[in-house]
């Protein structure tokens, strides 16, 4: 067969693209348990940690987990732990970004007026800028911040920068460089507290 | 092939005809994720491991492929081993996975790896070409390190994550946005052919 | 779930505050060697708006009918590129086969088009901030029109730098990423103008 004839080069290009797409489906079925895994884990651990329940080892999140309670409220799906003699509750949140949906994870005390933590699951912000939401300095600006008058916020902009919360204030320090993150985040929490607010406010 | 051109290959893509430095070649898949050090090394080992081993495979199937579609089986046997890097990073490094975004498919069209392919894959053996993938791969890697650490240390004071600054340093939130990758490749650049010409140009 | 942006401020973002190529790095190979000229700067500005704004579309609508339907999410780099390959190529014949003219002034430009990273970067961007077909729209349109105005720009102020006296080293690419860098800051400053909600 002539390398540049019509027949070659179809039945070439058939071959080679067959062969590749086999090889890669073959890759992607051998770890898509592991990528499903992962997530599941992900999701787990994300919630443990809003709820700042200690874990180290992969079995252990799996045993913690199971502790917690899960329950249905006016159509929301609430995570109910005790901890430390206190009820504490988590709900998943999401929202905008600056450039697409951030999801989460948002702990709060009974009295909606204390967060336990956050954490995000999963966001499309820039890698560095925005991106940074998912990084510990940011999250754990959360731990016990007071929400004062059922509020938060998050500061942007030129008032940004400290890297530090005042948490009796509820002022959780933004992200440099990613005004609109920031706000996006000051938004959607703000959002969730007043529902979760209305949902446990009757259950004192 | 002997030691001293592997040698000298290794000379060219790491210093000489770095394909940053000469051509402005393929950063657009990378600068945007260096202002941290772990996902440029990511990323930039990603494209190393995909020069490596497209030139590899072009390099061993070159005498079969019809000129017509010459091109397009490149594009393809590259977006297979990105493929690879993708599934691999979702399956093992899911965290970094989720960090780089998009950026990970974007090596597909990282100039350097169609520029090696069509300029020594073509028309060399399989080991020489995989070897010229590879230091083309770490030639542009030290370029992009070397960007991501003066970034994440002037623009975050951590180095990996690690803080490594007093805390009386001001973060440069320059460093951190778009326009210090500018300005730092223009300096490399800048460094490096005063270097390669002895200072005298 | 499709992220709530209102229509008009993803178009000024994609344009100005988070510029594809200024923001985002995308399209550098053919921008500065391209850039000297700024006839040629507006031929292919124009040529990346277009097939930005289609492939966008189109591969929004593969991804949606096509990918996630059977299954073959994982092959979506090979898919995107073959079908911006074949937007191009399309693209090409029926410019030529309508207007002479125009293809005069965009043909050269078409095929280097299929290796801008501008292109796929748009595309996997609506892929993985799961956008609307309509917000794939006006994301991909406010893109390209965002990568013409930077090259437009970035030609008309390389007239004037070729005449600077400018060190030895940094004659060429050098001066022109330092220039490319004040316009990525000049850029930022629009961010002010832009609000959420």
């Amino acid at each position: 067969m002539k390398k540049d004839g019509i027949l070659y080069t179809v039945v070439f290009s058939f071959v080679i693209t067959f062969l590749f797409v086999f090889l890669l489906a073959l890759a992607n079925e051998g770890t898509s348990e592991i990528v499903q895994k992962n997530q599941e884990l992900a999701r787990q651990k994300a919630i443990l940690s809003a709820m700042a329940i200690p874990y180290s080892t992969d079995k252990e999140v799996n045993v913690l987990y199971k502790s917690i309670e899960i329950l249905d409220k006016e159509g929301v799906r609430l995570y109910k732990s005790m901890q430390g003699g206190k009820t504490i509750y988590a709900k998943e949140f999401s929202g905008s970004g600056l450039w697409g949906t951030i999801t989460g994870i948002l702990s709060v005390d009974e009295q909606v007026s204390q967060i336990v933590g956050i954490q995000i699951v999963n966001h499309n912000e820039t890698p560095g800028l925005g991106g940074r939401v998912a990084e510990p300095w940011f999250k754990e600006q959360f731990r016990g911040l007071k929400a004062k008058n059922g509020k938060i916020r998050v500061t942007y902009g030129a008032e940004a920068g400290s890297g530090k919360a005042n948490k009796e204030e509820g002022i959780v320090d933004g992200i440099t460089g990613a005004s609109r993150t920031s706000q996006s985040m000051d938004t959607i929490l703000n959002g969730e507290l007043v529902v979760l607010k209305k949902i446990l406010g009757g259950t004192k | 092939m002997t030691a001293k051109d592997l040698n000298k290959i290794s000379r060219e893509n790491l210093w000489f005809n770095n394909p940053i430095f000469i051509q402005i070649l393929g950063i657009c898949s990378t600068l945007a994720v260096t202002n941290l050090l772990t996902n440029t090394l990511i990323m930039t080992l990603g494209v190393t491991f995909v020069a490596a081993f497209s030139n590899l495979t072009i390099a061993f199937m070159k005498d079969w492929i019809p000129r017509k579609v010459r091109m397009i089986v490149q594009v393809l046997i590259i977006s297979f081993y990105v493929i690879i890097v993708d599934i691999l990073l979702r399956a093992f490094l899911p965290e970094i996975s989720k960090n780089l975004g998009p950026y990970v498919g974007l090596i597909i069209t990282n100039c350097i790896l169609m520029g090696r392919a069509e300029a020594f894959a073509q028309s060399n053996p399989p080991f020489p070409a995989f070897w010229d993938g590879l230091t083309s791969g770490i030639g542009y890697m030290w370029v992009l390190m070397t960007i991501a650490f003066v970034r994440e240390l002037l623009g975050f004071g951590t180095l990996f994550g690690f803080p490594v600054t007093p805390s009386w340093f001001p973060q440069w939130t320059i460093m951190v946005m778009a326009p210090s990758a500018f300005f730092l490749v223009a300096i490399l650049l800048w460094i490096a052919k005063n270097r390669m010409t002895g200072g005298k140009a | 779930m499709s992220p709530q942006i209102a229509p008009l401020s993803l178009f000024f973002a994609s344009i100005f505050t988070s510029n594809i190529l200024l923001a985002n790095f995308l399209g550098m190979c053919s921008f500065i060697s391209i850039s000297k000229d700024y006839t040629s700067s507006n031929g292919l500005g124009l040529a990346v708006t277009v097939v930005l704004t289609i492939t966008g579309v189109v591969n929004w609508a593969v991804l949606h009918y096509i990918l996630y339907p059977l299954g073959l999410y994982y092959l979506r780099f090979i898919v995107f590129i073959i079908v911006i390959a074949a937007v191009v190529q399309i693209l090409e014949m029926v410019i030529d086969r309508l207007s002479p003219a125009l293809y005069m002034t965009l043909g050269i430009f078409l095929p280097l088009i299929t290796v801008n990273c501008a292109i796929l970067g748009a595309v996997l961007f609506i892929e993985i901030r799961n956008y609307t077909l309509g917000q794939s729209a006006i994301f991909s349109l406010g893109s390209g029109l965002g990568w013409w105005l930077a090259i437009a720009s970035l030609a008309a102020i390389r007239k004037k730098v070729d005449k600077a006296p400018v060190p030895a080293g940094l004659k060429g690419p050098g001066i022109t990423l330092i220039t490319i860098g004040f316009m990525a800051m000049a850029f930022i400053g629009f961010s002010g103008m832009l609000q959420v909600q």
